[in-house]
């Protein structure tokens, strides 16, 4: 009889399993991060995490996506009004020695095919050399860029890109 | 017979929460699909087209009284928009960085040459970022704005910190934006992004009370 009722007992921690294993996202659970990424015209896609040698320099490929039907100036945009794409790391644990952007790719807009522009497009990687020291490092970069489509622009935005940093 | 009833009622309840979870699983999978649809479709900053088409925060401007401004043209006179009642103004929000800002003004100095004797003017509010606390900055600042409007002779008044604008007309979110207003000092259309120079001289002619 005990043992009968201990089974019965089972059945809400079944329950309970058999819904968790659904992976479900419930009607009240909200998804915040992916509404801000539909607005964002710019997402950091990866590294989350590196590991470096501490105190020397080391390389690290960081991966950008541009949202489509948009396009952001290169790292050196044709026109001098232009703003150019930049990656850059406040000092700290973590220092920005340098940084390697992709070449451009040649862009025109339809209404002024005389007009070439140098954009990144779809996704695009920023080569860093950064510098740790020994420890744990939650690196803090920024992404300046400007962003348009065919028709207008959107003012100058920065987002932030931010790595864990492991320096052994 | 009793017991039959709990096992049939257990077994009832189990069918059904399993059942509201996979209707919960389906749903959430058919938001995310449209989630990441939304994030692949091909981004659109500008609304093209009638004032209907208007971005929600921009639309409620028209057939209102254009908010007023006293703004700093680049050589530090003072530029109220009041000042201009009875003329029909066109209030183009631009920057030296927007390539499509580039491509429409050379037709706005074309229509504002044309239309100026019948009462037509253009105040070009420059979105530029500025730094008022840093005065050498600011003084390069204001000189590459004033280059770059002397570059594609804009002969009308050029305004600074147009950013201190953008909450009373509508978050100025992308650029060119335009606003068009008729000698009583009412917007009577605007425009978001880059369109013509025909659709914008119409909108001159209908700011200026359907002269041509």
């Amino acid at each position: 009889m005990l043992l009968r009722r201990k089974a019965w007992l089972a059945v809400p921690a079944l329950l309970a399993a058999g819904l968790a294993s659904a992976q479900t996202k419930f009607p009240w659970q909200s998804d915040g991060a992916s509404h801000a990424a539909k607005a964002a015209s710019v997402v950091y896609l990866f590294p989350e995490q590196v590991e470096v040698t501490a105190g020397k320099p080391s390389t690290v490929q960081m991966h950008f996506r541009v949202a489509q039907g948009l396009h952001i100036n290169s790292h050196t945009p044709k026109d001098s009004y232009l703003i150019p794409t930049v990656f850059s790391i406040p000092p700290g644990a973590v220092q920005l020695k340098g940084a390697s952007y992709p070449e451009g790719a040649e862009f025109t807009l339809p209404v002024d095919p005389s007009t070439k522009l140098s954009v990144y497009t779809g996704e695009f990687v920023i080569t860093a050399q950064i510098l740790a020291q020994r420890g744990n490092h939650l690196a803090q970069g920024a992404l300046h860029y400007q962003a348009c489509d065919n028709n207008a622009c959107m003012p100058p935005k920065t987002i932030p890109v931010v790595m864990d940093v492991v320096g052994k | 017979m009793k017991r039959n009833t709990v096992v049939l009622f257990v077994v009832l309840f189990l069918l059904a929460a399993f059942g509201w979870a996979g209707w919960a699983n389906w749903e959430s999978r058919k938001q995310a699909a449209a989630r990441a649809a939304a994030m692949n479709a091909p981004a659109d900053l500008v609304m093209p087209g009638s004032e209907g088409d208007l971005p929600p925060t921009i639309a409620p401007l028209i057939n209102k009284p254009a908010p007023n401004f006293t703004l700093e043209d680049v050589h530090g006179k003072k530029v109220s928009l009041d000042a201009y009642k009875g003329k029909a103004v066109l209030i183009n929000f631009w920057a030296t960085w927007c390539g499509p800002c580039k491509i429409e003004t050379p037709w706005l100095v074309d229509l504002r040459n044309q239309y100026a004797a019948k009462g037509f003017e253009i105040l070009a509010v420059s979105e530029d970022d500025l730094d008022p606390g840093d005065k050498q900055k600011l003084k390069e600042e204001t000189q590459q704005i004033s280059s770059f409007a002397q570059q594609m002779h804009m002969d009308y008044p050029v305004l600074l910190g147009g950013d201190a604008l953008s909450q009373p007309y509508g978050g100025l979110d992308s650029l060119p934006t335009s606003f068009f207003v008729d000698r009583s000092g009412k917007v009577v259309a605007a425009q978001v992004g880059l369109t013509s120079k025909d659709e914008i001289e119409g909108n001159i002619r209908k700011a200026l009370g359907g002269q041509s």
